[in-house]
This record gives structure tokens, C-alpha cells and sequence, in this order.
């Protein structure tokens, strides 16, 4: 297993430096309209081995254009975070389905495969930068939780979603076509009582697990 | 319904008018008496340029959800039987010469062939065992699918036939066992000749053939001359010199699918009754496997064309004739396909062995009456993520269809043993008991879940925790009910108070294994990083407070019942003192490049010694598993954990969170599941 560190500055603070700088160049902008969806397609097609048809896109960017969000660096869309929300058994929860990003110095090459997954990243925030809006606007629509499916061999997926919060729910064996599992992520929003949150340190926990009571769901 | 949309990406089919407007319809498509074809084209197309952008002309009952499930024809990753080699049916294959009987009519090249077919079809059985679907693996071979065509050649027959056999043994014992999730695919035969009636027979077809090639192996020894001929019978193939060496090749592929057929159907026998003789077949299965390895050097010699060894599905090195994956594609499942790629034959002989080292386990199984030994086999067994055929068997010896343990014991009787009260075994109104009876249930439930993928089974766990909760919860009630205020007074138990009690105090026993296994699969499943252990912990901790609570109410109960529980506790203890002391150093250090700007806590620093706690109890629980060295060991560990944890965490507290010149890295240098910190300062 690998072994993780914590305390201490980073040694890697001529690259960060480079990558916020180019982080400057990127415009964020939210699903616009028709003009946006073959941006959006083209990107994912080209690194899926999951195959979607054209409705799968228009069911998420018509019914929840406002939880995707394209990233353009010098007018080329170079990265996409597709999303849906709603209610799943009693909870509102919020879904990432798709988040692609590109290698901008290769002929196009992207370098993610399947749903949200992220191999390699050349704009290290650009992915957290999508995804931190379309989550944001779910906390704000009243979202409970996010969820999302990765492969449990996608390190880098696993360490950007891992710094946002989200937790390992579930294992899924064999999810993929390629028999890889899936770890469901998943990230608690915190409950938006305030007097219960600073009565208890461990306001949170004690709050979803007393609402649970008996039940298993909190395993789930 | 048309859609209209511009500019590029996938979505193959539909999309605008297009081509040949007015051109006269194909001739292969007939008009009938009352109905002539027209082309369409120009009408659609005219509707189309008179939608606007983004505009969908749909049925009423169209919904986008639904849609998404839409398969778009000819889109290879979507339609599997658009993927094809060319032929169109498993007939125009045979017409074409693909897989022709006998193989060749040069009798060593026959012999050659067919050698290569068996190890195709080993390495397509391993294949399909690894999760792919049968149609793709052991059924792309044309003599598999047509086995009446290779009668005229009997050692091809047989083999095909016995193989065929062991499939269907095999399918039938994993879906009685009953499959989840992915491993679904596993028993999917839809359209496959996988059964027939005659196969019950293949055997002795099989021995006759090893008779033959017996004798021929003899028969070539024991000539002083290589180059007489034979006068009795033929030889299998033209080469004298060759002779041997093909004997010995084919003689131990047949060995191998005989012996691995009867230890199949030994298995399968009642009550373990064929548990011993399985054994021996498969140490015949184990000598087989490796003189099949030993034959990869002489097959590799004298084959023209070699792939890579690493890579090649047979022995040889050449490619098999008489496979063709696509032809089955239409009887896939509607999911889109999955590419298969074959195992290599040396990855296949050891996955084979694998499995037989896992079926031998199972046979050895002393088939203990005792629960507890059951589930610590169970628990054994899968540490290693055995594969589901080893996984399938398990589960059918411990539970043959009629609900018994072994097909053996009733679970009323194994749950009277497990309270270890005597004469209870017996009694007819335990026995009958409703409670008791529902605990069987659950028992047999857990069982099933435990012999299940872990990914599958932790999820699993965790709903029936809640079961067995519940009947915790009314067997107290019930308990209460009946003997009230007698409870807690120290006069002489009835009989049917006392094993009451002991029923009460097992279930919850029970309640904490399964939390306890809950835990450490979550462990196994990587579930649990070190940043994650604080949504863990905040939960199972209460939901352990509650039980814990509910156990110390009642006093005088028997030590042993709380052994789990104290265990449970001490590596909630472990999780949430290294959770509480990773948010110390997150909160005051930028350790993590990005702040965890969602779930921010103020997570104060660590009051209360989690770590010492850890020590505590790992200590107080040592005599409760004096019995037992693995979790003696495994105590030993939990306070060398605690320990170090508990001295970092003393440093870090002294020197500040905060401080720049701390470095703090964690490795798995004492417990698989529990990082130590190490203090460090630059």
C-alpha cells in the first residue's frame, strides 16, 4: 500500500506556479445552448470506451444545463463536467456523470477514459475547477450529497475527488466493460443547521447517523 | 422522430435527410399485391430543413430517460452484431472451411490441430471463468457448437464432449449458489448447445480414447527400432520420432478434463460424501496440469509459426482453427460488447491451478458442526479473493439446497451447539421454536452473503445488520415479557430462562461478528484511506455507542458475548484517533494542496487519548483469545499500532500541528489496515 504524507510545504512549487498561471487562461463557462453540446460530445466520445448515445448528453444538458460547465482556453474547449440532480430515495442528490479534460499540448489527445475518470492532468486544477462549480451550484439547489462512479485504478480521479471531500461508499465489482470495479464516491454535504453543528463536534455524523436510527442506509 | 442538430461527434444513424432522393428502392425488397415502396427520402429531408435548431419531432410517450437506453444500429460499440468476421452463421463458417473434421489429413498435423484446439478451448474456459460471457469464450470454438460434425474423430469428440460436460456441471453450480452483480455473466447460455442429454456417456467415450493412446505410448517405448511399423494398430501420428512426445501431450490433456469432470461430480455429492475421492481427482488434476507444462517445450520445437509464450492461447504457439468469436454475437446480452481478450495458455494452466488448490480447501473442510469454525473458514477462504467457481462450491457444500448445514445438520441443531448448553440439542420445543427458526434463516442468509464476491458482500452486511438487530431487539423484549422481574435476581434460572438468555446473548454475539466483518472488508475493499476514516468512524461509532449502550444495561451477562464488541471498539478507537489526529495536522498545516472547501470542520485537537483507549482493550481482550493465535497476533499488532500512534501524537501536540518543520508521513509498517504515524522533523 502506499504510504501518504501530510505536514510540510509541497516540493513541486515551480510547477504549481507554472499551472496556476495557466489556470489564469481558462474561462469557465455554463452550458449555453446547442452551439455547446457537440463540444461537449466530441470530448467524451473520443476517450470512451463506454459507449453514449446522442440522448444520453441531451437528457443531462437539456433537463440540468446549469450543472454542466465547458472549459475554453484560447476559444478551444478543452475540458467538460456533465452533471444531473434529483431525488433518490427520499435524498436529494446530486450526480457527476462525465468530466473530461485534455492534454492542451497534444494533437487533441485526450487522456480520460469513461465516466469521470482523469489519467493524467496537465491543468492539475482545471478538472477541480469544473467540477468545484457544478457542485457548488448543487449545494446551492439544495443537494444533500454528490455521488459518482470511478475506477478503482484511477489514482488521479480518486486523489482530486479524495481533496474535495468524498469518501469511498461502495465498491462495485466488476462495474466496467473492462471489468475494472468502481468505487462510488461520495460527499456529505454538511447539514445546514447551525445550532446543531456547534453543539456536538461531532455535529455532522451525529446527525446523519441519529437520522439513519436503525436503519443500514448509512452504509449504503 | 426525427432530431436535427449541427456539428459534429458521434451519434451515428438518424441525423438529417441525406443522399439519394428519388432513386428507385433496392430490387431484393418486393412490392406486394397491394402496396408499392416509395422513397421517403426527399419527404424527410424536407421536414428536416424545417426544424430548427435543436427542435426533436417525438412520439407522446417519448422521454429522454428512456431514450438513453436507445441502442443505435450499426454503431459497433453499441450493436454487437455488427462486429463480424464476415460469416453470417455458424453453417457459412463450416461451408467455409473454418473448422474442418478431421483437422488435416496429414495425421500429425492432425494431431497438431487438434492439440491446439484443446488448448484454445483450456485457455476460453479459464477466460470465461475470469467474467466473460460462455458465447464469447469456450462457444466461439465451431466444434463445441457443432459436436456432432467431430464423430468420425474420436479424440476430438470426446474431448469436446467432456469439455462441454464440465461447462454445464459448472454453470449449474454456480447458479444454484446464485451469482451477483457482474458475475451474472457468468451463467448466461441463452441459444448455447450446453446441454445434451447424452453427455452423461462422454466419460467412457474419453477412457476408450485414453485406452488407445495408452497403448499407443506403450507401443512406441517399448520398439527397439523407432522405425518398425506397427502391426496391431496405427500409431497416432506419422513421425516415429514424434510419437512419444504426441502420446504424452495428448494423454494429459485428456487426463486432466476427466479428472477435473469427476471431481466436479464428487463435489457435488450430498453431505461431503465424495469429498475425499474429489482429492484424489484433483491431485490427478495437479500432476496432469504440470506434464501438460512440461509438454510446452516439445509442442513449441516442432511448430512452425510461434507466438510470444506469454502471449499465445495454445502450447504450441500456433493459432487454433475452429474458433470464431463474432458468431455468437447476436446472442449476447442487449448491453454493448465487451471485447474479449483470450487468456494466454500459461496464464490458464495457472489459473487452473489456482482453482484446484481452492477446490482441495474446500475438500478438506472437516465439515466441524461448530458455527464458529464454519465462519472462520468462510473468512480464510476469502482473504485470497478466490474466484467465483471456488467461491460457487463453497457455498454448495455448506449449504445443499435443503437448508442444512452440509445437507447435514439442521441450523436449529447448529444454533443449540453454538449456545453451548446441553441437552438443548434435543429439545423438540427449541427445535420448533420461532425464533429460533428465524435465526436459522438469517444464519443461512449470512451464509450465502459471506461466500459472495466482498464487494458485493460488504454492502450486504450492512442491510441485514439491521435484521439482525432487530430480532436482538425482540428477543429482549420477549425475554422481558416472560420472566419480567425474575431477570436480574440471583435465584435458580428455569431451564427455558437460561437458554433464552444464551439465545439473547448469541444473537447480539452474531450482530457484532457481522459489524466487525463489515469493518474489515472495508478495509480489504480500500474503502478506508487514512483521510477517510472520519465519515467511518462518526457513524459506526454511534451506531456501536448504541449497541454498546444497550449491552452494558443488562449486567451479569457471560463475558465472552462482549468479546466481538470490545474488538469492534478497539479498532473504532484506532480509526478515529488517526481520523482525529490526520484533521489536527490538515486543519493547522496546508498539507493538501487544496483546502477541502465542503466539508470544513473545526476538528479540535485531539482531548480525548483514543490511542491509549486502543491499548486498553486490545490488552483486556487477550484472555478472551488466549485459544486463538491469529488473534493474539492480531492484538499484538493493534497495540504495536496504538503505541506509536499514541507517542507521534504526544510530539505533534507538544511541538504544534502547525509547525513547518513537522513532517509527518504514514506508512502500513505494523497493520494492513492501520497506518503508524512517524514524526519527523527537517
Amino acid at each position: 500500500m502506499a504510504a501518504a504524507e501530510c505536514g510540510g510545504g509541497s516540493p513541486a512549487a515551480a510547477a504549481a506556479a507554472a499551472a496556476e498561471f495557466a489556470a489564469a487562461e481558462i474561462e469557465y463557462v455554463s452550458y449555453g445552448g446547442e452551439h455547446h453540446l457537440p463540444l461537449v460530445m466530441s470530448l467524451v466520445d473520443d476517450e470512451l470506451s463506454e459507449p453514449y448515445s446522442i440522448f444520453t448528453y441531451r437528457y443531462f444538458v437539456y433537463l440540468w444545463p446549469h450543472l454542466t460547465f465547458l472549459a475554453f482556453h484560447k476559444g478551444k474547449c478543452v475540458g467538460t463536467v456533465v452533471c444531473k440532480m434529483g431525488d433518490h430515495r427520499g435524498t436529494f442528490r446530486g450526480y457527476i456523470a462525465m468530466l473530461v479534460v485534455i492534454k492542451p499540448y497534444e494533437a487533441e489527445e485526450s487522456v480520460y477514459a469513461n465516466l469521470t475518470s482523469l489519467k493524467s492532468l496537465h491543468f492539475p486544477f482545471l478538472a477541480t475547477e469544473l467540477v468545484t462549480r457544478s457542485i457548488r451550484v448543487m449545494m446551492e439547489s439544495g443537494c444533500e450529497e454528490v455521488t459518482l462512479e470511478a475506477e478503482v485504478t484511477n489514482k488521479g480521479a480518486l486523489a482530486l475527488y479524495g481533496r474535495l471531500g468524498f469518501i469511498r461508499a461502495k465498491r462495485l465489482y466488476r462495474y466496467y466493460l473492462n471489468g475494472v470495479d468502481a468505487f462510488r464516491l461520495k460527499l456529505l454535504f454538511p447539514r445546514p443547521d447551525p445550532a446543531l453543528l456547534s453543539a456536538n463536534k461531532d455535529g455532522r455524523h451525529k446527525q446523519h447517523a441519529e437520522n439513519s436510527a436503525e436503519s443500514s442506509q448509512i452504509y449504503i | 422522430m426525427v432530431t436535427n442538430y449541427e456539428g459534429g461527434g458521434g451519434g451515428g444513424g438518424g441525423g438529417g435527410g441525406g443522399g439519394s432522393g428519388g432513386a428507385a428502392p433496392p430490387k431484393s425488397i418486393p412490392s406486394g399485391d397491394d402496396a408499392v415502396w416509395a422513397d421517403a427520402a426527399p419527404l424527410i429531408e424536407a421536414a428536416c430543413n424545417d426544424l430548427q435548431e435543436g427542435e426533436l419531432v417525438h412520439g407522446e410517450n417519448f422521454s429522454l430517460f428512456a431514450a438513453m437506453s436507445a441502442l443505435e444500429i450499426m454503431d459497433p460499440k453499441m450493436d454487437p452484431g455488427i462486429e463480424s468476421s464476415g460469416y453470417c452463421s455458424v453453417d457459412e463458417a463450416i461451408e467455409n472451411g473454418i473448422a474442418p473434421v478431421p483437422l488435416s489429413f496429414d495425421r500429425t498435423v492432425d494431431v497438431k490441430h487438434t492439440l491446439d484446439v484443446m488448448d484454445h478451448l483450456l485457455a476460453c474456459e479459464a477466460t470465461w471463468h475470469n467474467g466473460h460471457s460462455l458465447a464469447q469464450t469456450v462457444f466461439s470454438c465451431i466444434y463445441i457448437l457443432r459436436i456432432e460434425r467431430t464423430s468420425p474423430h474420436p479424440l476430438l469428440h470426446s474431448y469436446c464432449r467432456v469439455m462441454r460436460a464440465t461447462c454445464n456441471a459448472v454453470v449449474s453450480a454456480v447458479s444454484d449458489a446464485r451469482t451477483h452483480e457482474e458475475e451474472d455473466l457468468f451463467t448466461m447460455s441463452y441459444g448455447l448447445p450446453l446441454k445434451d442429454g447424452g453427455d452423461d456417456k462422454c466419460l467412457s467415450i474419453l477412457n476408450s480414447v485414453e485406452e488407445t493412446v495408452s497403448r499407443q505410448l506403450r507401443a512406441c517405448k517399448a520398439q527397439p527400432s523407432k522405425k518398425k511399423v506397427l502391426e496391431e494398430f496405427e500409431s497416432l501420428q506419422t513421425n516415429p520420432d514424434l510419437e512419444e512426445g504426441y502420446c504424452r501431450a495428448v494423454l494429459c490433456r485428456l487426463r486432466f478434463r476427466k479428472h477435473f469432470y469427476h471431481a466436479l461430480t464428487c463435489m457435488r455429492k450430498p453431505q461431503g460424501r465424495g469429498l475425499e475421492l474429489a482429492r484424489k481427482h484433483i491431485a490427478a488434476c495437479l500432476s496432469e496440469l504440470d506434464n501438460m507444462f512440461k509438454s510446452l517445450d516439445f509442442l513449441r520445437s516442432h511448430s512452425l509459426y510461434h507466438e510470444s509464450a506469454v502471449t499465445s492461447t495454445t502450447a504450441s504457439g500456433c493459432r487454433a482453427i475452429g474458433f470464431d468469436v463474432s458468431l455468437n454475437s447476436r446472442l449476447l446480452s442487449p448491453t454493448p460488447p465487451r471485447a474479449v481478450k483470450v487468456l494466454s495458455w500459461i496464464d490458464a494452466v495457472s489459473y487452473f491451478e489456482k482453482l484446484l488448490h481452492y477446490l482441495d480447501t474446500i475438500c478438506s473442510f472437516s465439515l466441524d458442526p461448530a458455527l464458529e469454525s464454519v465462519l472462520h473458514f468462510i473468512v480464510k477462504f476469502q482473504l485470497s479473493q478466490p474466484p467465483l467457481v471456488a467461491r460457487a462450491h463453497l457455498q454448495q457444500l455448506l449449504l445443499v439446497h435443503d437448508g442444512k448445514l452440509y445437507g447435514r445438520d439442521s441450523f436449529s441443531d447448529v444454533i443449540a451447539r453454538s449456545l453451548a448448553l446441553p441437552d438443548v440439542t434435543k429439545d423438540k420445543e427449541f427445535q420448533t421454536n420461532e425464533f429460533v427458526l428465524q435465526l436459522g434463516q438469517l444464519l443461512i442468509n449470512l451464509i450465502k452473503i459471506l461466500c459472495a464476491n466482498t464487494a458485493w458482500q460488504r454492502r450486504k452486511l450492512g442491510k441485514i445488520l439491521q435484521d439482525w438487530s432487530v430480532i436482538s431487539i425482540q428477543l429482549e423484549l420477549a425475554l422481558k415479557r416472560e420472566f419480567g422481574e425474575l431477570l436480574n435476581s440471583s435465584v435458580d434460572e428455569s431451564v427455558c430462562m437460561k437458554v433464552s438468555k444464551h439465545l439473547l446473548m448469541w444473537a447480539q454475539e452474531q450482530t457484532y461478528w457481522i459489524a466487525s466483518r463489515f469493518l474489515t472488508l472495508g478495509f480489504e475493499l480500500q474503502l478506508y484511506s487514512p483521510v477517510n476514516t472520519a465519515w467511518f468512524t462518526g457513524t459506526s461509532r454511534r451506531k456501536g455507542k448504541k449497541k454498546r449502550d444497550h449491552h452494558a444495561r443488562d449486567s451479569g451477562r457471560d463475558a465472552v458475548a462482549s468479546t466481538y464488541c470490545l474488538l469492534l471498539q478497539c479498532y473504532m478507537c484506532l480509526s478515529e484517533g488517526l481520523a482525529m489526529m490526520l484533521a489536527a495536522l490538515r486543519n493547522e498545516s496546508n498539507a493538501f494542496q487544496m483546502p477541502n472547501i465542503f466539508n470544513s470542520e473545526q476538528e479540535d485537537v485531539v482531548k480525548h487519548n483514543y490511542f491509549r483507549e486502543a491499548q486498553r482493550i486490545a490488552a483486556s481482550l487477550k484472555g478472551s483469545f488466549s485459544a486463538d493465535p491469529e488473534r493474539l497476533a492480531e492484538l499484538r499488532l493493534i497495540e504495536q499500532v496504538a503505541e506509536h500512534n499514541r507517542i507521534a501524537l504526544n510530539v505533534i501536540n507538544q511541538v504544534g500541528a502547525g509547525d513547518p518543520t513537522l513532517r509527518v508521513p504514514l506508512e502500513f509498517t505494523h497493520h494492513n489496515h492501520f497506518v503508524v504515524a512517524v514524526v519527523k522533523r527537517s
